[in-house]
This record gives C-alpha cells, sequence and structure tokens, in this order.
C-alpha cells in the first residue's frame, strides 16, 4: 500500500480559494480521516486526490509518484461516493467489474477478483440483483466492493455513511474498521460526523475555511485542541467556552479570573508566555470533565435537562444568559430550575488567546 | 358530502376531456367502415364499407411506397436526431461556461423563428446541394432539432455527477461514459424523444408538401392530403388512410409508453 503527500496544494475557482496551502503527510495503512463543517473543503480536497478536481497549484504525490496530471483511473485510487454511485442499468456483478472490464483484464480474471471481493463483503445472494433491488446499507456494501475489486493502493470514501440511517451506519461503520484491518489499506475518508471520526481514524485532519486546522490522532485532537475552532468541532456535547480575563502572569503561567462566575481563579502551566494582564481569553471546559470532587466549583440554575439513560445532559446557567453544559451520570434525579453545583479539576480546563489559539 | 362531490366534479372534467381525446379516433375507425355520405350524413356506428375503401386506397395509391417513404425517413431522422440531440443537450449541460451558455442561449432564440420564415433559404440550400425531391432534404433540416437539444439538456440536469464521477474514477473517456453510462441511464428520456421525434417527423407535411415533387418520394401523410383535394373527397377512403397513418405512431406510443411518461417526469428511477 501506498503513501499519500499533498505539497502547498490550493484550488480556486476563479477568484475564490477554496483550499488554501495545504500540506499533509498520509503514511502506508493509515486511516486519515477528514473532518469539517459543511463547505470547509473536505470533500472538494478528496476529489483533488481523486483526480476528479484540478489542483491549480501544488503538488499531489501517490506512492511517491507525483500525480497532479494522471487520470484518475490511472493513480491507484478507488473511490466510495456519498450516494453510492452504482450504475443503476447493471447487476452487482457487473457493477463491481466494470473498472475492470475497462482496464482490459480477462474474463476469468475479472470474475475471480469479483467473486473475492464478494466473500470478503458477504454479497453472495445479492450479485445478479439490480442497485434497485438493493437497501441502502447493501448499496454501500457494493460500493465498497467495487473499490475492493480494483485493488488500489489508496481508498477514498467520500462520506460514505451519511445517507444511512442511525443503526446501520453504526453496522457499517464496525465493518468498515475491520475491512481496513483486513485489506491493511490506506484510507482517506470525509466525513462531517466527528464521532465516525473519532472511531475509525487512526489521524484526524480537522478543517476549516479551505485550511488544516489540526492534524493528529482521535484523543490528542480531543485532549489537545490548537484553537477553538477544534476544540469546538470535535467533542459533543460542544465544549463551554466561558470568557475570562489574565489576572496574573508569571515566568511559568498565567492565573485568569472568570468574571461572569463569581470571578473564579484558574491557573494554567504555560511554557512561553505571550498574555498580559487584562488580556481577554477565553476558558475551555468539555462537559464530560464535570464531576463531583473538583476543586473549581460553579453554583448555577438548571435549565434544561437531556436524559441518554446512562448519562445525562445538564444545561444549567448563572443568570448571565450564558448556558454550562455538564454531562453526568447523576443528573436523573435534577429537575429544571433547581440548583446545580458544577465541580471540574482546574488540569482539564484549556485556555485561548484571543485569536482563538490554544496557550499551552 | 364536499370529498364526494368534489370527486364527482373531478370524475365528470375527466370523462369530459377523455371523450374529447379518444372521439375523434373512434369516429375515424367508424368513419372507415362507412361510405361517405354515411360519413357527411354525421353516422357514427361501425358500417360494413371497410373493405371496399381499403381496396378504393390501394387503386389510388402505391401504400407500399407511401409506407417504406414515411418509415424510411421517419427512422432515419429519427436515429439521427437522438444522437445529435443527446450529445448536444450532454455537452451543454456537461461542459458549461459562459460561451457555452451564450450559444445555447442564441440557439433558443432561433426557436422563436416561424419556420415559414426559413423555407425559401432552405429550399434554396436544398437546390444548390441538387437535393429536392430527395429524402435526405426532408432528414437534414431537422437533425439538429433545437427544441431536442433543450429538452436532452435539461433532462441531463438529473444525471447524477457521482455517476460520471464513478466511471472517471473506473477509467471511462468522456464518450464512453455517454454511451456506456448516459445513454442506458436516460433510456426514458431517450423513449420519450423517440416518440417525440417519429411523430414529428411522420406528421411532417408543410417542408416534404414542397420538396417532394413525384409520387414515388411523396409521404404517407401527403397521400392523404392529396386524397382530400379531389373534386369530391371519398371520405371513407380518407379516414381509412388516416387509419392507417395513424398506426405506427400509436404503435411506438404503446411499446414505449411507461418509459415516455417516465422521461417526462425526468424520473431516473
Amino acid at each position: 500500500m501506498s503513501g499519500l503527500k499533498l505539497r502547498n496544494v490550493r484550488k480556486s475557482y476563479g477568484a475564490v480559494e477554496v483550499i488554501k496551502d495545504v500540506s499533509l503527510d498520509i503514511e502506508p495503512k493509515e486511516f486519515v480521516v477528514f473532518v469539517g463543517p459543511s463547505g470547509c473543503g473536505k470533500s472538494t480536497l478528496l476529489r483533488m486526490i481523486a483526480g476528479l478536481e484540478e489542483i491549480t497549484v501544488g503538488d499531489l504525490e501517490i506512492g511517491g509518484t507525483r500525480m497532479n496530471d494522471v487520470d484518475p483511473s490511472k493513480r491507484g485510487i478507488a473511490m466510495v461516493f456519498q450516494s453510492y454511485a452504482l450504475y443503476p442499468h447493471l447487476t452487482v456483478r457487473e457493477n463491481m467489474g466494470f473498472a475492470l472490464r475497462f482496464a482490459g483484464v480477462a474474463k476469468d480474471q475479472i470474475v475471480k477478483q469479483v467473486d473475492d471481493a464478494a466473500h470478503t463483503l458477504a454479497l453472495g445472494e445479492l450479485m445478479d440483483r439490480l442497485p434497485r433491488q438493493l437497501s441502502g446499507g447493501q448499496r454501500q456494501r457494493v460500493a465498497i466492493g467495487r473499490a475492493i475489486v480494483r485493488k488500489p493502493e489508496v481508498f477514498l470514501f467520500d462520506e460514505p455513511l451519511s445517507n444511512l440511517d442511525a443503526e446501520l451506519r453504526v453496522h457499517m461503520r464496525i465493518e468498515l474498521a475491520r475491512l481496513h484491518k483486513s485489506l491493511a489499506a490506506t484510507v482517506v475518508y470525509v466525513t462531517h460526523d466527528q464521532v465516525e471520526a473519532m472511531t475509525l481514524a487512526d489521524k484526524i485532519v480537522v478543517m476549516n475555511r479551505g485550511v488544516i486546522s489540526q492534524v493528529g490522532s482521535p484523543l490528542d485532537v480531543y485532549d489537545n485542541p490548537d484553537n477553538v475552532f477544534v476544540a469546538g468541532f470535535i467533542g459533543s456535547p460542544k465544549i463551554n467556552f466561558l470568557k475570562g480575563v489574565v489576572e496574573r502572569v508569571s515566568k511559568t503561567g498565567v492565573t485568569v479570573t472568570l468574571p461572569g462566575y463569581s470571578d473564579a481563579k484558574i491557573s494554567f502551566a504555560t511554557k512561553s508566555v505571550l498574555l498580559a494582564v487584562g488580556d481577554a481569553v477565553t476558558v475551555g471546559l468539555r462537559p464530560q470533565h464535570f464531576n463531583t470532587s473538583g476543586t473549581l466549583k460553579f453554583k448555577l440554575n438548571v435549565e434544561l435537562i437531556e436524559h441518554l439513560g446512562g448519562e445525562s445532559f445538564v444545561y444549567a446557567g448563572n443568570g448571565s444568559g450564558d448556558l454550562i453544559t455538564v454531562a453526568t451520570q447523576l443528573g436523573r434525579g435534577l429537575k429544571a430550575g433547581e440548583k446545580f453545583e458544577a465541580r471540574i479539576d482546574l488540569a482539564k480546563a484549556l485556555l485561548f488567546d484571543q485569536a482563538g489559539q490554544r496557550v499551552r | 358530502m364536499n370529498r364526494r362531490l368534489h370527486r364527482i366534479m373531478v370524475y365528470t372534467l375527466l370523462s369530459i376531456a377523455a371523450f374529447v381525446s379518444v372521439f375523434p379516433f373512434l369516429w375515424l375507425i367508424l368513419g372507415a367502415t362507412n361510405i361517405s355520405p354515411d360519413i357527411l350524413s354525421g353516422k357514427a356506428t361501425p358500417g360494413h364499407a371497410l373493405f371496399d375503401n381499403i381496396v378504393k386506397l390501394t387503386q389510388q395509391v402505391d401504400l407500399v411506397q407511401l409506407f417504406y417513404n414515411s418509415t424510411k425517413i421517419a427512422v432515419i431522422a429519427t436515429a439521427l436526431t437522438l444522437v445529435v440531440a443527446s450529445l448536444s443537450g450532454y455537452a451543454f449541460e456537461i461542459f458549461r461556461s459562459k460561451l457555452s451558455d451564450r450559444i445555447f442561449a442564441g440557439l433558443l432564440a432561433m426557436l422563436s423563428i416561424p419556420f415559414a420564415a426559413l423555407m425559401i433559404p432552405l429550399f434554396i440550400i436544398m437546390a444548390k446541394l441538387h437535393l429536392i425531391n430527395t429524402h435526405t432534404a426532408i432528414i437534414i433540416p431537422t437533425v439538429a432539432s433545437i427544441f431536442m437539444i433543450f429538452y436532452f439538456r435539461q433532462a441531463t440536469k438529473s444525471f447524477p455527477t457521482e455517476l460520471r464521477d464513478a466511471a472517471r474514477v473506473d477509467g471511462l473517456k468522456e464518450w464512453q461514459i455517454f454511451f456506456y453510462i448516459y445513454v442506458p441511464v436516460m433510456r426514458s428520456t431517450y423513449a420519450a424523444a423517440t416518440i417525440i421525434i417519429f411523430m414529428a417527423n411522420w406528421n411532417n407535411y408543410l417542408w416534404p408538401l414542397i420538396v417532394l415533387q413525384t409520387n414515388e418520394t411523396k409521404t404517407l401523410t401527403l397521400a392523404v392530403a392529396s386524397l382530400l383535394s379531389a373534386y369530391v373527397p371519398d371520405y371513407g377512403v380518407v379516414m381509412v388512410a388516416t387509419t392507417l397513418a395513424t398506426l405506427p405512431t400509436l404503435f411506438i406510443f404503446f411499446v414505449l409508453q411507461k418509459q415516455f411518461v417516465q422521461g417526462l417526469l425526468g424520473s431516473l428511477k
């Protein structure tokens, strides 16, 4: 399996630049997920890798070879589309063997490769059906089978699960993870669903407005976001952002007060201090990091509770209008309007400067 | 009660519409079985003159030659129009640019030019090409049908771009995408277009009337019209001829009926 390199890649439509100087290394056999909100450029970047969109500036290498001007079919890639893009007039078997037919592969070899892929994906009974006779999940498996048959160097997935219902999505997610293990393939996967990104990826690439906001392992991106955007995008429910002011600066860290929360104070250890006393900052507190033993206390009024069974999400405020979300397993007895004390470990708090960049 | 009244009104209107649509055909077929005086007197019941009318018709015109001419023109013109219009419509939609959009707008503007205004220049062109009194002269002007290009361009909007992308990843060239993916996927569109184009060519009257000058080249539509130009037209014969002239389009419609409806709805299912 090949790796993939993007070097200072840009994409423009006329005067509008949608991909802005993206550089990225993807190792062989790595499962990389591009994640970001709609319009962030993740699908465009995937299509550029596939050869379906021209690269305006920059270089794309697959397996060490520059691929900018190479035909999509000769890049060693296979792509699974959001709508599956199965040819509606061809049976499952014909769909899966279609690319091989046009590549001039011998008939008996096509039959063998198609049967192998069908066996891997348990498509046996469906082989002579037309796409319209299949369910969403079956179509998805056929689309993946069509990709496998080509034995590509790199698999490209463009939001492949977004048309499935929630239950099937979970099932297919597990199947995809298994498939990646068994094929030991390089995978580039696009999604706007952070659960898919967190569960499938070896490496997450968080994109925003045509640039890469952060690259890292799922837990790294969750625990150590580089900026407010990544912190806000990764994690569900969304991280709480509290406005703060720098009260004290020392060589080893800063102390921040939270004016909206009884001037609560949080100290952050930092390696280099670029902040000054009086600077406005943002403090990020993940809903899951609240507990019963933390040293920082918030006295809040419960406004809304969502019970999910295993845990509850408590939306509580202090009268200022801002709500803090707390994920707790002890929320079953709570009712809207009640007083609520939320505690959090100071070590879990994240500090961002005025520009939204993480202060470490 | 309101719902019942509504249903009665709907069915009454539908029945009237169905009667208005079907009655001319019914009267045509009944007329073909009657003699001229009976038809003129408004008789709308089956008669016994069908065989006589057919014999009279075959005595007046060379039916086989007329069918051959009409079928030849309609089939060739339909096939060529389908190829040209669908390729153009596909290209106009898939490879959109400011220039192609302007060219297309220009084409649409040309739709407003009445055929009567084109007849004389077209006749001069055909005369210079020595094509007068040939079937080629009938076929050529119909092939690049602006309306059908427009029809295919609109239909192409429903052709999923992901299918084209998938085909490109599978290694197909543009012409292969067109013939191996687009054509089979859009077969309902082609079916509807086939009926529309075939009917237009089969019923084409004005231009063949000008260009075709001998009995050997004339079409069935011209022959039917010429039956009416006699001093005392035999309406029984005219009805038989008209019935026979209607049969091929009816046949094609019934064969492609399902796809025709889907094609007009723009469905890809």
